[in-house]
């Protein structure tokens, strides 16, 4: 079947996006400056940099495709909703995940380009740093504010509430979650001197506190949150068939905001150096960005079962 | 939603349907209803039930391929449809 035009062009005009950032990252792999330390440490050519860094961004993007056709699927069904009672909450989480597939590769490429950047002017060093571990921080704090709001909007309408075994439950995960979190964020700091940028992020003690570790316990606890609410709002929903197309694409959101979570975890818990290590953590980033893509495409179908109950 | 007394047919064909498709029951019963009998909802007459039910059959079945729960959905239509005196094939 030939489809219209008018079916494909918002999902195809997402994907054109994502082509471009794809395209744009595989630019910025071969001009812009060789990291010599890592160069130099794996006994790398300057070609041979190129190449691992080309490898190692295949499944990066793939995971952006995923994602991009992920929000882009949820945005048509919003669309098609927009006139119901549930369409303003659900315009919300398709807003959502658009700010979260939009940060995986805004946050890739600006931290590439100003590791790039201080590979060339090394005195920019700090700086790129700093900034990098802001825009990993701001997108997604965003996208989880979206998203908890529409959640809320989801329950309250109809009526569900929070049982207690399941705030409980949510608050332990947090509380361990956010205490480690603490531990292994103070263990970088000099806590002699809250005035110090004598760490791994160049920001003095009390400035890590205000502007990065509370927004990014905040943003953690209200994804869980969220995560939480669109599970028991799925769970509850009548409608065999709709129920089952919803907890596809619930089950897609949650892998999406608890791989979000968890790859801001890894990349604050570990520091940011601008080289690149094939240690566990890269290991580790892969795994978790690959749960998120498959996330992404789990919530595509269901979207698209969703909608497709909307068109029959 | 109307009590059971006051209901129309098409709020009773929604009430069937929500129980499959939720949220989304009303609007897909007003497009099949506008679509294929080519009438507003609250004009929905006994006459149209088996037609519509029909029409039903043919959406559903493209939604799942569990034929379990699309007859049950179609019999509890039907089962309505014989409380207005309305039988297949006695169209």
């Amino acid at each position: 079947m030939i489809p219209t035009t008018k079916s494909v062009t918002p999902t195809l005009k997402t994907m054109r996006w994502c082509i471009a950032v794809a395209v744009m990252y595989i630019v910025l792999i071969f001009i812009l400056p060789a990291n010599n330390g890592t160069m130099h440490y794996y006994h790398l050519s300057a070609v041979g940099y190129r190449v691992v860094n080309v490898a190692l961004a295949l499944p990066t993007i793939a995971v952006w495709f995923a994602a991009f056709w992920g929000y882009a699927k949820l945005r048509e069904y919003s669309s098609a909703i927009a006139r119901s009672k549930e369409g303003p909450q659900f315009d919300g989480l398709a807003s959502g995940c658009a700010w979260l597939a939009w940060s995986l590769p805004v946050t890739t490429l600006s931290a590439f380009l100003l590791n790039g950047l201080a590979n060339k002017w090394p005195a920019f060093h700090n700086s790129a740093i700093i900034i990098s571990n802001y825009f990993a921080l701001i997108l997604p704090l965003i996208a989880f504010i979206t998203i908890s709001l529409a959640a809320r909007g989801m329950i309250g309408k109809s009526r569900l509430n929070m049982d207690l075994a399941g705030a409980r439950m949510l608050m332990a995960i947090f509380l361990v979650g956010g205490l480690a979190y603490c531990f292994f964020i103070f263990r970088h700091l000099d806590l002699t001197s809250l005035a110090s940028t004598h760490n791994p992020y160049f920001l003095p003690a009390w400035l890590m506190i205000i502007s990065v570790i509370i927004p990014y316990l905040y943003a953690w606890f209200i994804g869980l949150l969220a995560a939480y609410e669109i599970s028991l709002f799925s769970a509850n929903v009548q409608g065999l068939l709709y129920r089952r197309a919803l907890l596809y694409m619930v089950s897609g959101l949650v892998a999406v905001i608890l791989s979000s979570v968890a790859l801001q975890y890894i990349s604050s818990v570990v520091p940011r150096n601008g080289n690149l290590l094939f240690d566990y953590r890269l290991l580790i980033i892969l795994v978790v960005r690959i749960v998120g893509g498959v996330g992404f495409f789990v919530l595509a179908i269901g979207a698209s079962r969703l909608k497709k109950i909307e068109e029959v | 939603m109307a009590s059971s007394s006051n209901a129309t047919i098409y709020d009773k064909v929604v009430r069937i349907t929500h129980a499959y498709l939720g949220p989304a029951a009303n609007r897909f019963i007003a497009r099949q209803v506008k679509n294929h009998l080519h009438k507003r909802p609250g004009d929905l007459s006994p006459a149209d039930l088996l037609s519509l039910i029909d029409w039903i059959r043919v959406a559903v079945s493209l939604l799942t391929e569990d034929s379990e729960v699309v007859e049950r959905y179609i019999a509890e239509l039907q089962k309505l449809a014989h409380s207005y005196g309305r039988q297949p094939g006695k169209n």
